[in-house]
């Protein structure tokens, strides 16, 4: 199992440094000159030279690839252009915010979304069943700014159960868990909905495979044949499904942090664009692109758990 | 345990009927079907793919796929109990225990994230619930026993880690963990080499005449037959054809689907000859015939045969036929 950790984690290095690559050269390729468009049209030629060689893009291509690669490497991303704030300042600041609503929605998917697909799948196309599929056909259709919403009109407005305001205070942990909970029933049933359809479908193979009929042969009782010997084979493509939404929603929680007023990567990542801060993006890809491939190397991690087949591989 | 006495059959199947649903209508896969194991008996049963075999012996093991099919009727009595009335709890304490089970595909049959040595412990723990060590170190004995080699170094391999043979050994030592009164063996050799085929039949013998248990060996190769069972149980389309010892089916084989059967192995004493393959399908399941169900493809076919099911008929000691050209009803052979 070490070996196989040390492994992945080599495996993740050129995959971060190709990251970076594509990352640099898709902000090369952006048409106009960055220096212009902080400076402006009415900007002085001395001006526009003096920001280029503080930006650094003054030199040759090759060498601003290694400054960059470099520099991405011991964790310096620049500034922002519009602040002048390191951008991982900007970043460590909202990240607590943004990891806390991606796991607990997470936890509350994979809780939830379980346990109900094996329920599906063990009284498949009965009422049962139906009645999960339906439901969580219905929680995959709804988008996340109506039913954060609607939960934010019922429980915070109606009857004034959750805060309005998400911006929690991360020193006082009452407080942050309190500000979590809408944001993460709105983000987690979206995930449950998922969790439970992918859990079910990969049930219903299982329990069709030779090894859970020997396991029966044997008589080992039906708790634990699903237990033992169905789910941990089911488990192996949800963990999948887990890995990329989790990734996923690092980015994509923007909706629902703007429902509920809350920092987090996705906000930070929405108003860099707004305002062309081309330095912050770079940077903040970067991030993303980091969080991704660890989000990667976590889901590999869980394979070699479950399957003792990843391991040799 | 159950009562009887030593000379009962530790298996006795009486009338069983197996129905499947199609197209929203339940038809019988095996119908009136009878036969009995008796103790340290080897009963072959014979026929082609789709006949019944693999489901009569998951009906014995209570193993009947659902929702989609089920136990129609009959009886089935495994040591003088009804399996086919007993609850799902009662039947888990005898299944890995006393009956137990080896299936046709060791690649697949085997759980790909356990390891080898906890699968083959797992009846030990469950039904006698011994300690973990204890069921190890049984279960290691057990692998010894069935001759997987350093078998205390591949106790915690994985089944992908083991060839197709290794494999049926550890199903095997799986399935004699806790010494069963049965053994259902389904095709048990059909997947695997030729040569690995003679070392798991033999090893099916050692361990049969050690352990002294009885089996239900289901195959379609006729060689397998005549290596391990004692008596042959001949299916077609879901019914006994024919039943004899396994001397007397090979010798003088009556029923002329038997017959067909014998003449579509290559015989290698033969110089010259063209295999007879046995004209048309196993008819489906929803479109049996009325009167006799091999009457369609059938050499020695009349016109009475359509019209109405036959019956089993003795025409020998311990030697029954389901035919009604050959073996007519009320006359037994002297």
């Amino acid at each position: 199992m070490l070996w196989y950790v040390a492994k992945r984690l080599l495996a993740a290095m050129p995959t971060l440094v190709a990251v970076l690559t594509v990352v640099f050269v898709i902000v090369r390729i952006i048409p106009g000159d960055p220096a212009l468009t902080v400076l402006g049209d009415q900007a002085t030629p001395q001006a526009l030279a003096a920001l280029r060689e503080k930006l650094g893009i003054d030199k040759p291509l090759l060498a601003q690839y290694l400054d960059f690669i470099s520099a991405a490497l011991t964790g310096d991303l620049g500034r922002s252009l519009v602040s002048g704030r390191p951008v991982i300042n900007e970043v460590v600041a909202v990240l607590p915010h943004t990891l806390d609503l991606t796991i607990s929605s997470l936890v509350l998917g994979t809780v939830l979304g379980v346990p109900l697909g094996v329920w599906a799948a063990l009284r498949r196309n009965r009422l049962a069943d139906y009645v999960i599929r339906i439901v969580s056909l219905v929680g995959l259709s709804f988008p996340v700014f109506v039913s954060g919403i609607f939960l934010l009109m019922v429980f915070a407005l109606h009857y004034r159960l959750f805060p309005v305001i998400g911006t929690a205070n991360l020193s006082d942990l009452g407080d942050r868990t309190w500000k979590l909970v809408l944001p993460t029933i709105t983000l987690g049933l979206v995930m449950v909905a998922y969790i439970t359809r992918v859990t079910r479908s990969a049930m219903l193979q299982v329990l069709s495979e030779d090894y859970v009929r020997t396991a029966r042969a044997k008589g080992v009782p039906a708790r634990l044949v699903i237990r033992r010997h169905a789910l941990r084979n089911a488990l192996i493509p949800v963990v999948t499904v887990v890995g990329l939404y989790l990734g996923i929603n690092i980015g994509n929680s923007v909706l629902t942090e703007i429902v509920f007023n809350r920092p987090g990567l996705g906000k930070v990542i929405v108003t860099a664009l707004n305002q062309r801060d081309y330095a912050m993006l770079q940077g903040l890809m970067v991030i993303y692109c980091f969080l991704i491939v660890v989000t990667n190397l976590l889901t590999d991690l869980a394979y070699g758990l479950i399957d003792p087949r990843v391991k040799q591989a | 345990m159950s009562g009887a006495g030593d000379d009962a059959p530790v298996l006795r199947v009486e009338d069983l009927s197996v129905e499947f649903r199609v197209r929203g209508a339940w038809w019988p896969a095996v119908r009136g079907l009878s036969f009995v194991v008796a103790r340290n008996e080897t009963l072959a049963l014979v026929g082609e793919s789709g006949c019944g075999k693999s489901i009569t012996a998951l009906s014995v093991m209570g193993l009947v796929p659902r929702p989609q099919g089920r136990i129609g009727g009959g009886r089935i009595l495994f040591e003088g109990r009804d399996v086919a009335a007993m609850p799902e709890a009662e039947l888990e304490r005898l299944r890995g225990d006393r009956m137990a089970m080896i299936f046709q595909e060791p690649m697949t049959s085997l759980n790909p994230v356990l390891s080898v040595g906890f699968q083959v412990s797992e009846a030990l723990r469950v039904h006698r619930g011994i300690d973990a060590a204890a069921a190890d170190a049984e279960a290691l004995r057990l692998l010894e026993e069935v001759k997987i080699p350093s078998a205390r170094r591949r106790f915690a391999d994985y089944p992908h880690q083991f060839s197709g043979g290794m494999r049926q050994r550890v199903m095997i030592a799986m399935a004699i963990a806790l010494k069963p009164a049965l053994l259902l063996a389904d095709e048990p050799t059909t997947a695997l080499d030729v040569t690995i085929q003679a070392q798991v039949l033999g090893l099916l013998a050692d361990l049969k005449s050690v352990q002294g248990m009885s089996m239900l060996f289901i195959t379609h190769n006729l060689g397998v037959v005549a290596a391990i069972a004692d008596r042959v149980a001949v299916m077609y389309a879901g019914e006994i054809v024919e039943v004899a010892p396994v001397a007397r089916i090979f010798s003088a084989p009556v029923h002329p689907y038997t017959e067909a059967l014998f003449r579509a192995i290559p015989r290698i004493d033969r110089a010259e000859q063209s295999l007879d393959a046995i004209g048309g399908q196993v008819p489906p399941i929803d479109r049996m015939p009325q009167g006799c169900r091999f009457a369609p493809r059938c050499p020695a076919r009349r016109a009475s045969c359509e019209a109405s099911a036959q019956a089993l008929v003795e025409v020998a000691p311990g030697h029954e036929v389901r035919c009604g050209v050959r073996a007519p009803a009320g006359a037994m052979a002297a």
